[in-house]
């Protein structure tokens, strides 16, 4: 056995399996794309099993981009809410960590407690945050809500100043479970997951930040806002942007989340309206996924670049 | 005392002491609610205080078949780590150490097969583990799909702890003319130990949290924790305190085990791209 031989044959079974992975279940998707495969028709049977002689061309692709409506609309919703939480955890992210960042008491406890969510499995976040938190009557949204009612209430009777508080309106509780709000609630909820995240990111990095640099900015007498714009920022470019572009993948492909919190009240995206195509029409639900395959690899060519790069140094 | 003092001593602290509360907060919830009995829960006069009780951790078999799920969730991913290792380990091995044009490339491949959105291929892994293989909704399944989700990332992070590992040990153990298997047995393994073990433990928590083929792929048989708290999604107002309690019992042991591999964490997530 020569000295390259064994080093290539170790690595075969994981290259291999990959290989097999990714060609197989993909390379079926091409294929249903470009044919017609529903699962049930009493009409076209032929329809019903995967052959060469339905091909359809692009017409599954312009059926989804043309005919299709919620097609567009489950594009436009991922990408809100794939921004959404991008904004919102990076923001909080690099707030918190510079915060924590600093020594002080009871620092290691508070860590754990704020990297905590990351840990907590997606269908238990979503079945938790919409059913004791944000819930419009039994949660915690709803409780909140009655409680300052009673409170505005209970003012309302005070002699003189009553007058005023009565033009105080009762507020109503949001409730999460319409279109547009339970995408909100899927933002509430992955944000929470994925801020700790970012943080924990941003620490690291923060770690290796030259203090020398700063204490000379200090001596020179920049103020914190100059010495974070300035000095931290720019150290922090590189993580931003790999925090940014892992969540976009990882969310993209969100999936559990949404069909907890909206099963049937149309908020979609992607992957949930390639699940809804999948109960029959495989042909609509193939091309949507190569659509989506497509989508994915724009972000993850950047991605594969950025680690790349610093992966031999 | 100056201004800044103030901000440093007592401002600061007290601030990422509100945010740490806060971003717990819904996890402490979790737990508080899962002491309360259903009818309690929901009550606003029994918010806080309330006779704390542990019937919804004792009829969590009754109430959900708990245990069924759970022991499905720790057989596959279990295995699903062993074999990811076992497949994985070699591969990085061969890789940090006698690294050769291509691996660069290799391993860039291997990753992007993880960015792949699984709802894409959805239909082609239902009809093949359906129709074609007969393994749908088996373990086997389970452990399979789940080690090669995670086999990019475990080749990822054991490829960077294998290239910590000083070269210059391993040419002076070849100099004294030790064994490939002894060259592994004896200065990589303990070295890279620690790496080793909080790469299996990532491993274990990404499956045990896997919610997209664990849910498509199974209907009982091998039906994970997963499974079971997505098949309660509806409103179950009146059941709070039941549905607590098998949260608790269904994330508690893994958050545990996420606090002690929170810093490798940073290098299975960024792949190895932040230090």
């Amino acid at each position: 056995m020569t000295s390259r031989t064994l080093p290539r044959l170790l690595q075969t079974p994981a290259v291999l399996l990959l290989l097999v992975w990714m060609l197989v279940p993909l390379g079926m998707t091409l294929f249903f794309s470009f044919i017609r495969y529903v699962l049930n028709s009493l009409r076209r049977p032929e329809w019903t099993s995967p052959s060469i002689d339905n091909w359809r061309g692009w017409g599954n692709y312009e059926y989804v981009l043309y005919s299709a409506k919620d097609f567009w609309f489950a594009v436009q919703n991922s990408l809100f809410i794939v921004g959404s939480v991008i904004a919102l955890t990076v923001g909080l992210g690099l707030a918190i960590a510079v915060l924590v960042n600093r020594n002080f008491m009871g620092r290691g406890i508070a860590r754990v407690m704020l990297i905590s969510p990351f840990f907590v499995m997606p269908a238990v976040n979503a079945v938790l945050w919409i059913n004791m938190i944000l819930d419009p009557v039994l949660g915690l949204n709803g409780l909140a809500v009655e409680g300052i009612n009673a409170i505005v209430a209970s003012l309302q009777t005070m002699p003189i100043f009553g007058g005023f508080f009565s033009l105080w309106p009762e507020i109503e509780p949001v409730s999460f479970r319409a279109t547009q709000t339970s995408a909100m609630a899927v933002i509430i909820m992955v944000t929470w997951q994925w801020t700790p995240f970012a943080v924990l990111i941003f620490m690291t990095s923060l770690q290796s930040e030259d203090q020398q640099q700063k204490e000379a900015a200090i001596l020179d007498g920049a103020n914190a806002w100059s010495q974070f714009r300035n000095l931290t920022l720019p150290h922090l470019a590189r993580p931003i942007a790999i925090v940014v572009m892992i969540q976009a993948i990882f969310h993209l492909s969100l999936y559990a989340e949404i069909e907890i919190v909206s099963r049937g009240n149309g908020n979609k995206n992607l992957p949930y309206l390639i699940g809804e195509f999948a109960s029959n029409n495989i042909g609509a639900a193939s091309a949507t996924g190569i659509m989506a395959v497509v989508l994915a690899n724009i972000v993850a060519i950047f991605l594969l670049r950025i680690i790349g790069k610093s992966l031999m140094d | 005392m100056n201004q800044k003092t103030i901000f440093a001593r007592f401002i600061r602290p007290s601030l990422a002491w509100a945010v740490a509360i806060l971003f717990f907060f819904p996890i402490f919830w979790m737990v508080f609610t899962s002491f309360k009995t259903d009818a309690d829960a929901v009550k606003p006069e029994f918010l806080f205080l309330f006779t704390p009780t542990i019937e919804n951790y004792v009829n969590m078999t009754e109430n959900y078949d708990y245990w069924r799920f759970a022991v499905n969730s720790v057989i596959t991913s279990v295995f699903a780590t062993l074999l990811t290792l076992v497949v994985g380990v070699p591969a990085a091995y061969a890789m940090a150490f006698d690294p050769s044009r291509h691996t660069k490339d290799i391993l860039v491949w291997m990753l992007s097969t993880k960015m792949l959105p699984a709802a894409a291929v959805l239909y082609p892994m239902t009809f093949l583990t359906k129709n074609f293989l007969g393994i749908f909704d088996t373990h086997f399944l389970i452990i399979v799909v789940l080690s090669l989700i995670n086999l990019p990332i475990v080749i990822w992070m054991l490829f960077t702890y294998f290239k910590e590992v000083p070269k210059e040990i391993i040419e002076a153990g070849k100099m004294d003319g030790v064994s490939t298997w002894g060259e592994i047995k004896d200065i990589v393994l303990p070295l890279a130990w620690g790496g080793l073990a909080s790469t299996a433990l990532l491993c274990f928590i990404f499956c045990w949290n896997e919610a997209y083929w664990t849910v498509r792929l199974t209907t009982t048989d091998a039906a994970t924790l997963s499974k079971l708290i997505e098949g309660n999604r509806a409103p179950e107002g009146l059941f709070f305190g039941r549905l607590s309690a098998v949260s608790t019992a269904a994330v508690g042991p893994i958050v545990v085990l996420g606090w002690f591999c929170q810093k490798q964490l940073v290098r299975g997530l960024t792949f190895g791209a932040v230090k």
